[in-house]
């Protein structure tokens, strides 16, 4: 049984058209797994989905052998899934030390927290100098190793990332996607969607392509985008983009 | 910067300058002289009841701007209708005193947990909407209960109801009132430092900058905001029951006037709203500039005219309110840092 399987979900905003449109995804224990796709592919809506933001209008979502449909976001972070959204998911007028707090919120173990904050600053020693500082005030790519030190306070079974390299230098992205491994070093499965294919595919273990809220194309990350199918889909796509 | 050793469960650990030390003591210096104001009022000629029924005004709404402050400051939903509660609880301890002769000092703690029970029930309704929908819903509230008390003759309708005085001299008849009102005070400045110290407090405060990354964040956002409208509503019903006998009078104009609901929010932001010490300087700064004004201009409406536009100033110069903005600038003196 594979971690999480998405099965046939079909999902939109309000009374909205289907944005997903069926799709199916599994992510296997221990992998890093990434969605590329077009603008409008419906990425960020499959993870909001997971993360119960959004009610599957048809469809199951099922994480270790649970139906997660209809539950709420705090129920689902509490059965391992954490969900870090694009923009950065931290609180701009909270401190460092308050926001890594409100990472391991779904904790129920106070010490334990206290021990894992203790972790992240270790593994990011900027954040320990800068604890007390709002995290408005912090660098775009120590912000983004504040979202990392959340992820691992909390340390859930499954962490999902929504376009984590958005928005920060070249350089910092490759440290970012350092980060990324090393969770699948701590024991946790990451599924992530990255706007920057190349660089995100590098990183992970399973690629997957979606296209117009459907799954188009899985497998394995290496040469994923030297598939054929995969490179006429992406310039197909572009093209159209041109002419429109 | 900070580069002593972080311990987690506390975060004022590099605070240890000597005014973070001696703000214990001064703040209990203040207390205790508090608590011995009422002696003195056999040391002077007259008596001091001016300045006691001042402070117990000053008392009163520290715990409406304090307790509402952790909704409307510490969750960021803003309401204009906190007076219910106090409504509620005049009404219920006055009936309370009228028909089974039960004194309020007895009655007021009851109230309270009415008033909360009710803002429990109100909460689940009109927490599900937020911003513009929710101030106008939390008007709405004063307007209803206000059309059904002035309506209900069993609550005395429009006319309201006349409370006996408690059977004591002009010497003594405050001071009961005086010490209730300050513990009321006391313990809901208490609760609202207790709770933003709390993971609860943690998860209102992100309610009131993200909900959505609050939700996804592990925090049951619906339930949250509930509790804390509850919450805010307990001191608010207590102050609400003893002010009844206090004034002995309630009636719809006392309690359920858009000025009454309005007033705690103007505190809050002058002093600095989401924090512990704002409301109280807030609400004991606007009383004292009311009491000055109204002494040297008489009561007259130009007194609300003086306040608006101390209000204006502050919110277009000091956005944070006074707590807030001198934390910014890192001036903030040690004893009126309560976060």
């Amino acid at each position: 049984m594979s971690l999480l399987e998405i099965d046939g979900v079909v999902a939109g905003y309000g009374r909205g058209p289907d944005i997903l449109r069926g799709v199916d995804l599994t992510v296997e224990e221990g992998e890093v797994q990434c969605i590329i796709g077009p603008n409008g592919a419906g990425k960020s809506t499959l993870l909001k989905t997971i993360a119960g933001l959004l009610r599957p209008r048809k469809g199951r979502v099922v994480f270790q052998g649970e139906v997660l449909n209809g539950l709420r976001p705090d129920q689902i972070i509490r059965r391992g899934i954490a969900f870090l959204p694009q923009e950065r998911s931290l609180f701009p007028d909270m401190t460092v030390l308050e926001n890594l707090r409100m990472g391991g919120y779904a904790l129920e173990d106070k010490s334990l927290m206290s021990e894992r904050i203790e972790e992240a600053f270790a593994q990011f020693p900027i954040l320990k100098e800068r604890y007390k500082q709002k995290a408005r005030t912090l660098s775009g790519g120590q912000q983004q190793m504040l979202v990392m030190g959340r992820a691992l306070v909390l340390r859930p079974h499954l962490v999902m990332l929504d376009e984590p390299s958005l928005g920060l230098a070249p350089q910092i992205v490759a440290q970012l996607f350092e980060i990324v491994r090393g969770f699948k070093d701590q024991g946790m499965t990451v599924l992530m969607v990255e706007q920057n294919a190349r660089q995100g595919l590098n990183c992970a273990d399973r690629g997957c392509v979606l296209d117009l809220g459907q799954r188009v194309f899985d497998g394995p990350a290496d040469g994923i985008l030297d598939d054929p199918r995969i490179q006429e889909l992406y310039l197909g796509t572009q093209k159209k983009a041109e002419t429109s | 910067m900070a580069t002593a050793d972080v311990s987690v469960t506390d975060n004022r650990d590099t605070t240890t300058s000597s005014g973070y030390k001696s703000r214990k003591y001064i703040l209990g210096v203040i207390v205790a002289a508090l608590a011995l104001v009422p002696v003195l009022q056999w040391q002077t000629t007259n008596n001091l009841n001016f300045w006691l029924n001042l402070l117990i005004i000053i008392f009163l709404w520290i715990t409406m701007s304090t307790s509402w402050n952790i909704i409307g400051g510490y969750a960021g939903y803003i309401s204009l209708g906190h007076n219910v509660f106090a409504a509620i609880g005049g009404y219920l301890a006055a009936m309370l005193l009228l028909r089974l002769d039960i004194p309020v000092f007895v009655t007021a703690p009851f109230a309270g947990l009415v008033a909360m029970v009710v803002g429990f029930v109100i909460g689940l309704i009109t927490l599900r909407v937020r911003g513009p929908a929710f101030i106008i819903s939390t008007i709405a509230l004063v307007l209803v209960l206000r059309t059904i008390i002035d309506n209900w003759d069993f609550l005395g309708g429009v006319r309201g109801l006349t409370l006996p005085l408690i059977g004591l001299d002009v010497q003594l008849v405050k001071i009961p009132f005086y010490y209730a009102m300050l513990l009321v005070a006391l313990l809901s400045i208490y609760f609202s430092y207790w709770i933003r110290h709390s993971k609860f407090g943690l998860g209102l405060r992100a309610i009131s900058q993200d909900e959505i990354k609050a939700e996804t964040a592990g925090i049951p956002t619906k339930m949250y905001k509930v509790l804390a409208y509850a919450a805010s509503a307990f001191f608010i019903g207590v102050a609400g029951a003893l002010w009844s006998q206090y004034v002995t009078f309630v009636d719809p104009g006392t309690y359920l006037i858009i000025l009454f609901g309005a007033r705690p929010v103007l505190m809050t932001l002058l002093g600095g709203k989401g924090t512990v010490a704002g409301p109280v300087v807030g609400a004991a700064l606007v009383i004292l500039a009311t009491e000055f004004s109204e002494s040297q201009f008489g009561g007259t409406e130009l007194n609300v005219i003086g306040v608006g536009v101390v209000m204006i100033i502050v919110l277009l110069f000091f956005p944070d309110g006074l707590v807030g903005s001198l934390r910014r600038a890192g001036r903030l003196p040690a004893l009126l840092d309560w976060d």
